[in-house]
């Protein structure tokens, strides 16, 4: 018999906030994260993004980081704050108590660092303290450091999927018996590498990202991170559980390096295979949490595929993507979080900046905090590399 | 803090874990690109860095296909494509990547870009291929192949993490065979940035790379990829995995157990170290990191246990466990241990298995034990 996963914690650190209070304010008062580019100078400061409002001797504190010979990068002082929270929520109090481990996930690591130290490496060692966390593996490191985690600790990277797959990785282990627990989420800094790889691929929003509308003129990049400890049904505190993790799937698109298909082959695979998993149909779903970048193949191909597995009956749909940015490798994390908190409060999120529907779509996405009763959240990640995955979180 | 208090109090969980190395293929810097085990001839190279020794790749994929490609893409590429010919050209039910720093070469490159060119991008492929799941993807669609597909890039934990994935999927009954790979490319960025911590030898020969006793190693390279199938159910002899087991100690921990997290594994898998015929050590000539693997030599393991080694074939790289588990296992499909890769001389005895163990800076610690039967 497999055991059960809960989500018994969770931590979010996003455009729109500093933990679930913060966040679900803004999701009440309709106030998008997107604005201003502040964190560097760049030809493209015109372009909205979505940042993280605190700054990174604030994000120190926020983490609780004292050790002042380690250098810490953005991405990974992010890592920290969530997993912090997430850790806390839990009830966490001895990492031995439980067989834990840890699993994260970024796309560009200590790119900040990158970008700011590369050059001067390269020409001589007086930065030479800080190559050890340019990359992706240093925020999984250092969070396995701080909570004294010594098994299963892994990164993954695929793209904007990266941390749905973190998750699902997770809920893995502990369905093997490999784990009792695990600490599982996403963490991505704003950089002028991503900023510049997805503005020459034309792909960016000029006015802040609009996902599902017919006007919709690309994404908006963010920043954030968000953790979730997830624990079996034998060793979980049944007060502290928010969730279940009830399904999930990871496919491939197989059809091109950064675009989807019209049609949302990868994605329809991805959504029927989660519910499979979930011994779910898709009329169980009651809301689903969308990739919604607001470019205009995404939105196409995803709306697509979602009215193929759904069919006439479309449950409520919305992009948080308007809120928080495309968080890329958070993303997965970033909305699984939404969706245990539209779980646990019994509320739709919200989408914004929708005015026109999409002659393509029968579905309008939602566009304000409602209550509604949730049983089940459908939420999909999808990647360069056509690495489409979808979880599923169920009511407890 | 003392990590011997560290070790959970509860044992770890006992699981099946069993999958069969059914084919395999490895670009290293030595000539192991062919089905036929150990190479004859082995390739001595006096430097800083050992760079793998590429195939014609037009032979094995259509050229058109691997147009404007980066290197690590194509040895990838590659090496997936062989090992799918060597397996009898199986889909696999999923596809597993582990690499330490993924498409390093394009990712350097566009950064560079946004630096120095005033974030003028002048072609937006090296973004693209910067992914780290850019191997796995391609070889997705160089396959068709619609299944689980997925990139762990967690230096010297990269490639286990994909080896464990590929036995939870087996295990899970989710997939019959797994195509699981290794994969890292050396740049020059890479070995200049790194040598600033003191990680590089000298040139020197690299066969000659335990004997100099100094600081630092040779810095390597290489793309290895299995096909791992649940049974193969021709009951004929065969190489299995039969257990993993990997261990984080932060660099600020003061003390490190090992030997009580070998028994822990040993014990999880039913055996004890007397069971163990031959141990595969990833020494790398860097004195402070190879002293935990002489001690093991020393005071663990039995004195009639074979021990050998590796990293001087092909460098030490994140996935270097990758073409360790290459090498073990041809070794005991060819039944000989080649004299180039003994660390001692033991009179030829019964080879049955062998258990890797790696650790990177002595912090990311891996154990792989494969074991040669009936499969």
């Amino acid at each position: 018999m497999r055991p059960r996963v809960f989500v018994t914690g969770v931590g979010i650190i996003s455009a729109i906030g500093n933990g679930t209070g913060e966040t679900l304010a803004s999701f009440q008062n309709l106030k998008t994260g997107i604005g201003k580019l502040s964190l560097f100078d760049s030809v493209h400061a015109e372009i909205p993004v979505a940042e993280v409002k605190n700054n990174n001797s604030d994000l120190a504190r926020l983490a609780d980081v004292h050790d002042g010979k380690a250098a810490y990068t953005r991405n990974t002082l992010l890592a920290l704050v969530a997993s912090k929270q997430a850790v806390i929520a839990s009830g966490w109090i001895d990492t031995h108590e439980k067989h834990t481990g840890t699993v994260f996930a970024t796309t560009v690591g200590g790119m900040d660092f990158n970008e700011q130290y590369y050059r001067s490496l390269l020409e001589n060692d007086r930065y030479k303290d800080l190559i050890g966390v340019l990359d992706s593996a240093d925020c999984t490191e250092k969070i396995a450091a701080c909570f004294g985690i010594r098994h299963h600790v892994t990164t993954i990277s695929t793209a904007c999927s990266s941390s749905a797959n973190a998750i699902m990785l997770g809920a893995r282990l502990i369905r093997t018996n490999r784990l009792q627990r695990v600490l599982v989420g996403g963490t991505d800094s704003l950089t002028k590498f991503t900023l510049n790889g997805f503005y020459a691929l034309e792909i960016l929003s000029p006015t802040g990202c609009r996902p599902f509308d017919r006007n919709r003129n690309g994404l908006t990049i963010g920043e954030g991170a968000a953790a979730l400890v997830l624990e079996s049904e034998e060793v979980a505190d049944p007060k502290r559980i928010i969730c279940e993790v009830s399904g999930y799937a990871n496919v491939n698109e197989a059809y091109h390096a950064t675009a989807s298909t019209i049609d949302g082959f990868g994605a329809i695979l991805a959504m029927n295979k989660a519910l499979e998993s979930a011994c779910l149909q898709p009329s169980d779903i009651s809301y689903i949490n969308a990739h919604g970048t607001g470019t205009e193949i995404n939105d196409l191909s995803e709306g697509n595929a979602i009215e193929k597995v759904f069919g006439n009956s479309v449950p409520p749909v919305s992009s948080t993507k308007a809120f928080t940015g495309h968080t890329l490798g958070a993303a997965g994390a970033i909305e699984a979080v939404f969706s245990s908190l539209a779980l646990r409060n019994q509320i739709l999120l919200p989408g914004l900046n929708f005015t026109v529907p999409m002659p393509e779509l029968s579905f309008r996405p939602r566009q304000k905090v409602e209550p509604h009763p949730i049983h089940h959240v459908m939420s999909n990640s999808f990647g360069f590399g056509g690495s489409n995955t979808t979880l599923i979180f169920t009511k407890v | 803090m003392d990590l011997a208090e560290a070790i959970p109090r509860l044992s770890l969980q006992k699981y099946k874990m069993k999958a069969t190395i059914t084919a395999s293929s490895v670009i290293s810097p030595q000539h192991t690109n062919s089905a036929h085990g150990f190479p004859q001839e082995i390739n001595e190279i006096i430097s800083d860095h050992l760079s793998c020794l590429e195939p014609d790749y037009g032979t094995i994929i259509n050229p058109i296909q691997l147009r404007r490609m980066p290197r690590i893409l194509k040895m990838g590429l590659a090496s997936a494509q062989l090992c799918i010919n060597r397996a009898g050209g199986i889909s696999p039910d999923a596809i597993i990547v582990g690499t330490g720093l993924g498409c390093l070469d394009n990712l350097e490159k566009f950064l560079l870009e946004v630096l120095d060119n005033h974030e003028h991008i002048t072609s937006v492929l090296p973004f693209i291929y910067s992914t780290h799941n850019a191997v796995a993807a391609q070889i997705a669609m160089l396959l068709k192949n619609y299944n689980y597909n997925i990139t762990y890039c967690h230096r010297g934990f990269s490639f286990e993490s994909a080896l464990q994935d590929a036995l939870m999927q087996i295990e899970e009954k989710q997939a019959k065979h797994v195509m699981v790979g290794g994969i890292d490319e050396c740049t020059h960025d890479f070995m200049l940035i790194h040598s600033y911590l003191g990680y590089w030898k000298q040139p020197l020969s690299n066969l000659q790379l335990l004997n100099e006793r100094s600081p630092g190693t040779i810095a390597g390279e290489g793309s290895a990829f299995f096909m791992l199938s649940a049974e193969t159910g021709n009951g004929g002899p065969g190489v299995s995995i039969e257990g993993l087991h990997t261990f984080f100690t932060p660099s600020s921990a003061t003390y490190i157990d090992t030997t009580k997290e070998i028994d822990l594994f040993l014990g999880n898998i039913g055996l004890d170290k007397r069971d163990i015929d031959s141990v595969m050590f990833g020494l790398n000539g860097n004195l402070a990191s190879d002293a935990s693997y002489y001690t093991l030599q020393k005071n663990f393991f039995s004195d009639s246990t074979n021990f050998l080694y590796y990293k001087h074939l092909c460098g030490e790289y994140y996935t270097a466990s990758a073409f360790a588990m290459w090498l073990a296992s041809v070794i005991l499909t060819g039944r000989h241990i080649p004299d180039v890769v003994k660390l001692n001389n033991r009179p030829d005895k019964h080879l049955s298995n062998i258990l890797i163990y790696n650790h990177i800076h002595n912090t990311e610690h891996s154990l792989i034990f494969l074991n040669y039967g009936r499969i």
